[in-house]
């Protein structure tokens, strides 16, 4: 096919619009790594520098000094943990709504899918007020707890599509053989579901770290999480945008990096398998 | 499907995810409930008592709390179909073949909003929209434009938040549609672009079938999450100047943190959670016929 | 004179220990023994003199044995986490109670009164001497109905902040004295070229209530409250003070009404306003040469007269024991409570950027001459309005009430007139509620 000058200013224009889109896209992360770089004085500059000579003074404060550090291990804790725990209990779950048939699966389906969509503030005061009668404020295991409350639904839904996507034949001929049902689960169709099984897991993790509003109501030191530290700098008296952004840059790199890992898988995860 | 599961064997599987669901997910929904029939304020809790719904009735006639509630869907409103519009935009110009590299690039860039913690949002828009140290203003005058005041101006201050959540969630969309387009028979794709070159027609009669699931899981989920938008606005605004950027979320968290009227705020939540099911069951039982 | 006094009282105070049942001295380390090793839990705010006490820890816990464990919030959620934890009987030995919070945590039997402590010879320093604090102080800050709860911790009071420099450059000698010089002269000469003349902070949250709202209303003659605890904000004097507000934002920089202490700090240190009336604990931002860009022009006044006269915006922190707190962690708290807010502690505490309470701190030789913002924070504190903001247990949610309206009214979404009438109504609704006027409830503020 002859490339026809139209085809060629088309070219063009699809890289211009990519660019943009690049630049949109990761123009803010930039601005926050560059601005974490600058001293207090140089970030409060108007108009804003953008060549200056960094400084990484602000992440040895913020981890050393203002215990960020802590929080970030706290947040790895709690996100792995509430993770695995989703996933142990999810993915039975999930081979159960797609394999077995009994009254009442649709809107059990429908229950369990409806828990992501709860505001975690209709939950929240309820959840201080009990977790601080059983003692278990502050600790890491309450919000590995109550973080079940969006990861269970994700494991459920983006697994629940994975089993289905199995060959039934597969179960059909192992039951043949006499295996039980727990048998053909783990030995023939958790192995074909792995890659649900990853997607969902690195979901579990990326909305476990982010989150915010259980972490700022329910701890206070010892299990404070990083997001939750991130919003205390912005108290009324000062304006430590250096340190903000150290801050954020540093909560926001490891959900990047599993997110870029996960990229192929990232849409379907979001939308649960609701693409077709 | 298998006939005759033990129910057993269904409860073995099943019982562990729904009993952890249970507690954690029902008991405190309970015990909200519970609080909404009182008044039940945090720094008067000698004057606990049962005052049956008048606190919902309270809600229902309360300005600020349908104000709040409006606000929230404005901004679902608006953001919404910019981010269908501009998604789309992304996904057709990610089709078209060629430019390998260039693409993968644009895709690995587009998951980057979607996986930024919401609070960093709020704070990176601090930052950036800054009257006097923010690069945004700084931009705009290079374009000769003066310098506008986003975070104290009650109008501005609303569309940063509507700037922000399209910034965040287009790449989502655009990424939902782009799936959704890929599940086009290459056959019939080819065939309608030799008969024109017009893309708006090869969009709206061959390629949109094929892209409605993915719209319709967009809808779904950016409306349950704009019901639920809290940290991102949080840490931005905290709902100023004035009301002007107080959601839902943070109208709550206000009257049951701040002014610590449990009660008040409890049914409050109660009445968000109605609300989200009801969309909820909506979207679901009309669109969604998978299970 | 005073300090003749002081030396006199110690003289007399240890006098009397030593004719006491015990033949020895107090001392902290003494009176600690029985509690060492006890962990007291205390919420402090990320502010200077939080700092200052932080760095002096170390000393008492040594001295001590006592370990003090402390949460950082910022001010925004203070009052909320020490809500939330004693309706929960949480952690907290020592209450941080803002001025406005004291009548909140006394009618919930929250906190315990100081005489639990002062009448125990064995906690008790003789050295206590309330007498030294502030009297407008220490009972605004640690005072409820005739009862004192805590000693005065972080205390400030407004003051005037300027910009000397930007003044000569307009032609001014002195700092404005009154609120009509501000609007009438100060203002327009101050305000052109892209600066302004002055910065109110009044974001949508205490501030506006207090710094913004209030600082408007008693120099003025205005008040929240009449004696029969009706709203007042309707009467002329009122009005007056808040129409004043409305006419001098045009003297403010833009969205005002998004500025917290940071922006309005922020904006006198760059350069942008020429005064601001703030917080004394500021001073050390704006003195610092790193944090500020007019270090060497900075001057300090007394906040400038209403036609009612001086009424500085009143604010501040004092410590209290928790009622939750066991024995010992009570007496443990309040060893530290005891310790930190001591004459002996405040010069160090105030060298550290701390603004202590004691009047005999002031008093000592270059003191004054040392810290620039003294001798108007002493004579701030001698004509202040404890009621400056009413302290009742109700405070928090009129305190909602105001900020929602006060803010409206200044970015015009309603007018003063109609803004005050609302405000006044649901303040009065909150005060029915709570039985102010059916007598149930005595008329404390």
């Amino acid at each position: 096919m002859a490339a026809a000058p139209g085809t060629r200013r088309a070219a063009v224009i699809q890289i211009v619009l990519m660019t943009v889109v690049i630049l949109f896209c990761v123009f803010p992360f930039y601005w926050m790594v560059t601005t974490s770089l600058k001293t207090q004085v140089l970030a409060l500059e108007s108009p804003p520098v953008w060549l200056f000579e960094p400084t990484l003074s602000n992440y040895t404060t913020v981890l050393f000094e203002d215990g960020v550090g802590k929080t970030l291990i706290n947040s790895l804790i709690v996100a792995v943990s509430t993770t695995a725990l989703a996933i142990a209990l999810g993915l039975p779950a999930a081979y159960a709504l797609a394999r077995f048939e009994f009254r009442g699966k649709k809107d059990l389906w429908f229950w369990f899918i409806t828990n992501r969509m709860i505001s975690p503030i209709v939950l929240a005061l309820p959840f201080f007020l009990i977790v601080r009668q059983l003692g278990m404020l502050d600790t890491r295991l309450t919000l590995i707890l109550i973080y079940l409350t969006f990861n269970l639904p994700i494991v459920i839904w983006i697994c629940t599509d994975q089993f289905r996507s199995i060959p039934f034949e597969l179960d059909e001929a192992a039951s043949l053989e006499g295996a039980s049902q727990w048998r053909i689960f783990r030995s023939i169709c958790l192995p074909l579901a792995m890659p649900g099984v990853a997607v969902s897991a690195i979901f579990a993790f990326i909305f476990s770290w982010n989150e915010l509003m259980f972490a700022l109501v329910l701890t206070r030191n010892a299990a404070k999480t990083a997001p939750a530290m991130a919003v205390s700098f912005m108290e009324g008296y000062n304006l430590p945008y250096g340190k903000i952004m150290a801050t954020s840059t540093l909560i926001v790199i490891p959900v990047l990096v599993f997110a870029l890992i996960a990229s192929r898988h990232l849409v379907r995860g979001l939308t649960m398998g609701a693409v077709k | 499907m298998s006939a005759r599961t033990p129910r057993r064997t269904i409860f073995g599987f099943l019982g562990p995810a729904v009993i952890a669901l249970a507690l954690i997910g029902i008991g405190p929904l309970i015990y909200a409930f519970w609080t909404s029939l009182h008044f039940f304020n945090l720094t008067k809790l000698k004057k606990v008592k049962f005052i049956g719904f008048e606190n919902y009735a309270e809600v229902l006639t309360d300005p600020v709390f349908w104000e709040a509630m409006g606000r929230t869907f404005t901004l679902l409103i608006i953001a919404l179909p910019l981010q269908i519009a501009l998604g789309m935009g992304i996904a057709l110009i990610l089709h078209r073949p060629g430019l390998g590299f260039l693409k993968t690039l644009t895709r690995l860039s587009l998951v980057l909003p979607m996986a930024t913690t919401y609070a960093v949002v709020g704070l990176l828009g601090q930052v950036m929209f800054n009257l006097k140290y923010g690069v945004v203003n700084q931009l705009l005058g290079f374009l000769g434009i003066d310098p506008i005041n986003w975070i104290g101006d009650p109008f501005n201050a609303f569309a940063m938040i509507v700037f922000w959540d399209v910034w965040q969630w287009t790449p989502f969309v655009a990424l939902v549609l782009l799936a959704g387009l890929t599940t086009v028979p290459g056959e019939v794709e080819e065939a309608a672009r030799l008969e024109t070159k017009n893309w708006w027609v090869v969009l709206r009669h061959v390629q949109l079938p094929f892209l409605v699931p993915g719209l319709v899981a967009v809808l779904i989920l950016r409306t349950a999450d704009t019901l639920k938008l809290f940290d991102m606005v949080f840490t931005l605004t905290r709902g100023g100047p004035g009301a002007s950027t107080e959601m839902i979320s943070l109208l709550i968290q206000r009257v049951g943190f701040r002014a610590f009227d449990q009660g008040l705020a409890s049914a409050q939540a109660i009445i968000l959670l109605i609300i989200t099911i009801i969309l909820a069951q909506l979207y679901i039982r009309l669109f969604y016929k998978e299970v | 004179m005073r300090y003749r006094t002081s030396v006199c009282g110690l003289a007399l105070s240890v006098g009397l220990g030593l004719g006491g049942a015990q033949a020895s001295e107090w001392t902290l380390e003494k009176a600690a023994e029985p509690y060492a090793g006890t962990t007291v839990d205390v919420v402090f705010l990320l502010r200077p003199g939080y700092e200052a006490a932080e760095a002096m820890l170390p000393e008492f816990e040594e001295k001590t044995g006592i370990k003090v464990n402390i949460v950082k919030h910022p001010y925004e959620n203070a009052l909320g986490e020490q809500v939330r934890d004693f309706v929960a009987g949480g952690d907290f030995d020592i209450a941080l109670i803002d001025l406005v919070w004291i009548g909140n945590f006394a009618e919930n039997e929250w906190i315990v009164p100081i005489d639990k402590f002062t009448s125990n010879p064995d906690l008790l320093d003789p050295e206590l001497d309330l007498e030294d604090f502030f009297p407008l102080v220490l009972n605004a800050f640690g005072g409820w109905g005739g009862t004192i709860y805590g000693l005065p911790f972080d205390n400030y009071s407004g003051l005037l902040f300027y910009n000397d420099c930007m003044l000569k450059d307009a032609g001014f000698d002195r700092p404005p004295e009154t609120w009509q010089e501000v609007m009438d002269v100060y203002g327009p000469a101050l305000t052109k070229d892209g600066k302004y003349a002055y910065a109110l902070q009044s974001k949508r949250n205490e501030t506006q209530s207090a710094d913004s709202f209030a600082r408007f209303l008693w120099p003025f003659g205005g008040s929240f409250l009449d004696e029969n605890f009706r709203s007042n904000l309707l009467s002329p004097e009122s009005q007056a003070g808040l129409n004043f507000r409305q006419e001098l934002m045009k003297y403010m920089p833009e969205g005002i009404v998004s500025y917290d202490h940071a922006e309005a700090v922020n904006a006198l240190a760059q350069g942008d306003v020429a005064f601001i009336t703030e917080w004394s604990a500021f001073y050390a931002t704006l003195k610092n040469p790193e944090t500020s860009k007019i270090a060497d022009c900075l001057k300090i006044a007394p906040e400038p007269m209403g036609p009612a006269g001086r009424k500085p915006a009143l604010g501040g922190f004092s410590l209290a024991v928790t009622t939750q707190a066991d024995e010992k962690e009570q007496a443990a708290a309040w060893l530290f409570i005891q310790w930190i807010t001591s004459k002996a502690n405040a010069l160090e505490y105030l060298e550290r950027g701390g603004v202590p309470a004691r009047q005999s701190v002031y008093e000592m030789p270059g003191v004054a001459e040392k810290y620039d913002f003294v001798p108007a924070l002493v004579e701030s504190w001698q004509d202040g309005v404890p009621e400056f903001r009413p302290r009742f247990a109700e405070w928090p949610e009129i305190t909602e009430i105001v900020q929602e309206w006060g803010t409206k009214m200044m970015l015009g979404e309603v007018s003063v007139e109609e803004g005050a009438r609302i405000i006044g109504e649901q303040m009065e609704a909150v005060l029915e509620e709570a039985g102010y006027y059916s007598g149930e409830k005595p008329l404390i503020q």
